[in-house]
């Protein structure tokens, strides 16, 4: 299935073996995150048309190629839209998970040695990020490859290749929220959902949701969020708002939507000695983000954050292994199950904002 | 407890030389102590009221750098003793507000940093000049042969300290040197950037150092200033108008296409603040800002800068909790174990103030002259002239 505009078009590919150090893959399930949104509307920065999005899977090795030696065929495995070679200097810093091969550093449209493996009607189509879930079988390079437990039910865990890391991760590792401290989360679509359980699992004595869609805050209370609020039910700024009913504004701020409007009233919302505000949604290409820089003098800090922080190759597996113990419950994210003919119908209602997490399966 | 008439230095409005005159300095309230300052530093942030830079309140007695010895308290007041030396703190320490109870906030409740009133903690001042009251300045106000703050905002320090040095760790030095190690925690091994050589720019040099930072990149348009960084332990040195290009890519290239773990605005303006955040490490480096923005600012950025994962955090006087840690950083000096003396250059004595505040200016506009750092101040066998330091970059 490839992308030209807005809809995709489901088509049947060629999909070549993968050489050496690639690996490809039976994807049995896949979920479409935010960021696949911003593919179709062309906002996504170097992607290639025509595509194979979806970055968000978990399948089964069905083939090798020479020297791979992190998985095998039949393995069940979660690609990883964020790799971990393992050998540049930022896999070998412990204080990022930036690994130089991600997009941000070089184009992931063909696979290393520059060329594609899937062809739709005699033409090459491109890679995205290396993995293309929205493909029965997809072939990736094997830094972005991770074996996962043989328990893992492949319809649930695909949360773990982005969404679920992206927000707990943000709540856990990039703000690091301490026990008993108050946080606003702005976006209650997956990822801000997975952020309120990241800080309900530190220990959070006050998690505040911010929406304008309040059809989703139900879930959000489901998930820890202490009260919802939805901004367009006031008339004075959303971080005036916070900051009364806090008394001083939060300890935590999250924005998980991508516009540099929330994420400077997140900014304004929290407490000026030593607030933290972290920006895990992704801004549009080319935007401005502007603020007084007083209000970082007198002492929060401003962080960004992918994928939640985590390592990928290193601590994908924990968490799948935590889902098993049942340590988190991503499962409520899962709100339809369709089968992957209707993956249209689930950018439809992901846009309408009637779904959270829309897995895809029967291919 | 009396009104004590003495000398000041005033300003009346922005953009005039202070005015050297007789004030009247009312006796402390409760829970206030009444300070005779013996030395006092210039730090920019002075001059920024005086240049408009930052929204005061006029007419208003300035100076926030200090050290004098306590000449009588007001009912309730428990930590000091007149005659105790002590330290004027403008970052003060209620110990009972959030940021207080927190053990990352540095910020009191009681700081009249982010949007100035000049007003003692009833809302009135302790300072009338010509039958007119005179605003207070960051709790503070040390331009002054005597001063009236808050309980909050003074701390009692070691007896056998000499005033004269340690008046620099009522701000200048603290404010940089804890921006590295208390703020930014400098780890071994790093690398830091510095953009701003003044004293507080220098302190954060001394702070790299001391946390064992490898690699300490000065950056300043003024290669004058260059010497007495590499003396503090700067290892490398741009003037960005060396460059064509922006000063971030010439950071970046220096080391190794990565950029620095640590960068440090002490310049307090919005373009340099972008700069010293896009020159750290876009996945793992941290920016701190401890030079003051001008009020009402804005800065525009890309927020990728962020998204990558940068962390950017403000300083306000180096992140100490100023009662708990001036005593230290004195009794450090006193153990030789932080050098104040090289940013000390000059002393004057008190009337010659505003050429003090030139000396500072003069550092900013002709890059050929140096003025190194200054600091007058009052001896203490001369009560009748007050003298005071000017502390510039």
């Amino acid at each position: 299935m490839k992308t030209i505009g807005k809809s995709l078009s489901i088509e049947e590919v060629e999909v070549a073996p993968p050489k050496a150090r690639e690996v490809r893959v039976k994807i049995v399930a896949t979920g479409i995150c935010g960021t696949d949104d911003h593919v179709l509307k062309g906002s996504f920065p170097n992607v290639d048309f025509p595509v194979i999005p979806g970055h968000e899977g978990a399948g089964i090795v069905e083939s090798v190629g020479e020297g791979v030696t992190c998985v095998k065929p039949g393995d069940k495995v979660i690609p990883l839209c964020l790799p971990q070679c393992g050998e540049c200097s930022f896999c070998l810093n412990p204080n990022t998970n930036c690994c130089l091969q991600t997009h941000l550093y070089q184009s992931q449209n063909l696979m290393p040695d520059k060329t594609s493996r899937f062809t739709c009607k005699g033409k090459q189509v491109y890679h995205f990020l290396w993995i293309s879930t929205f493909s029965e079988y997809t072939v990736m390079p094997d830094s972005t490859v991770v074996r996962i437990d043989d328990a893992a039910p492949l319809d649930k865990v695909c949360l773990f290749g982005c969404g679920f890391p992206t927000g707990y991760g943000a709540a856990v590792n990039t703000a690091k929220v301490a026990p008993g401290s108050t946080c606003a989360v702005f976006g209650l679509g997956g990822v801000g959902l997975s952020v309120i359980m990241g800080c309900e699992a530190s220990g959070a004595s006050q998690i505040i949701g911010i929406d304008i869609n309040k059809d989703k805050f139900a879930t959000a209370k489901d998930l820890g969020a202490t009260e919802c609020i939805n901004p367009q039910d006031f008339e004075k700024p959303i971080q005036e708002v916070l900051v009364e009913m806090t008394g001083h504004g939060v300890d935590y701020a999250f924005e998980a939507i991508g516009r540099v409007d929330t994420l400077t009233a997140a900014l304004a919302s929290c407490h000026r000695g030593s607030g933290v505000c972290v920006m895990v949604g992704e801004p549009p290409p080319g935007s401005q983000l502007s603020f007084d820089p007083m209000m970082l003098f007198t002492g929060l800090t401003l962080k960004g954050s992918i994928l939640g922080g985590w390592k990928m190759k290193d601590s994908i597996p924990k968490l799948v292994t935590g889902y098993l113990q049942k340590k988190f419950k991503p499962d409520v994210l899962i709100t339809h199950n369709l089968p992957f003919s209707e993956i249209n119908e689930g950018f439809e209602l992901l846009r309408a904002g009637k779904s959270i997490k829309n897995i895809f399966i029967d291919f | 407890n009396t009104v004590i008439k003495c000398k000041a230095a005033i300003a009346w409005e922005p953009k005039k030389p202070l005015s050297i005159e007789e004030v009247e300095v009312a006796p402390p309230k409760a829970h206030e102590v009444r300070i005779k300052i013996v030395a006092t530093g210039i730090c920019r942030t002075d001059e920024h009221v005086i240049s408009g830079a930052m929204t005061t309140p006029f007419p208003i007695l300035l100076g926030h750098e200090a050290a004098g010895v306590v000449e009588s308290i007001g009912a309730g007041v428990t930590s000091v003793r007149p005659g105790d030396k002590v330290i004027p703190l403008f970052a003060p320490q209620c110990g009972e507000c959030r940021s207080c109870r927190s053990s990352k906030g540095s910020l009191c409740i009681k700081n009249d940093l982010a949007a100035p009133c000049g007003l003692i903690t009833d809302g009135t001042t302790r300072f009338t000049c010509r039958g007119k009251p005179v605003h207070h300045f960051l709790t503070t106000s040390t331009f002054t042969e005597y001063t009236v703050v808050d309980e909050s905002a003074v701390v009692k320090i070691d007896a056998a300290a000499p005033l004269e040095k340690v008046c620099l760790i009522s701000c200048g030095f603290s404010t940089g040197y804890g921006a590295a190690v208390r703020t930014a925690q400098v780890e071994p091994g790093s690398t830091c950037a510095v953009f701003g050589l003044g004293g507080v720019g220098l302190s954060t040099v001394m702070g790299c150092k001391a946390a064992g930072a490898s690699r300490i990149i000065a950056v300043d348009i003024n290669k004058d200033k260059f010497a007495k960084a590499k003396m503090l332990g700067a290892t490398d040195f741009v003037n960005p108008q060396d460059y064509k290009k922006p000063v971030q890519e010439v950071l970046v290239e220096m080391t190794g296409g990565e950029g620095v773990d640590y960068s440090f605005e002490v310049i307090g303006h919005t373009e340099t603040m972008m700069a010293a955040l896009a020159s750290c490490h876009m996945s793992c480096g941290t920016s701190v800002m401890v030079g003051v923005p001008p009020s009402a600012s804005q800065i525009t950025l890309d927020p990728m800068l962020l998204f990558t994962g940068r962390t950017w955090k403000g300083s306000v006087f180096g992140g100490w909790k100023s009662k708990e840690s001036v005593p230290k950083l004195v009794a450090d000096y006193m153990g030789n174990n932080i050098n104040l003396d090289a940013l000390i250059t000059h002393t004057m004595p008190f009337d010659r103030i505003n050429e003090g505040f030139d000396l500072l200016n003069q550092g900013k506009r002709l890059n050929s002259l140096f003025i190194n750092l200054v600091c007058k101040y009052f001896p203490l066998n001369y009560p009748p002239n007050i003298e005071i330091g000017t502390y510039m970059q």
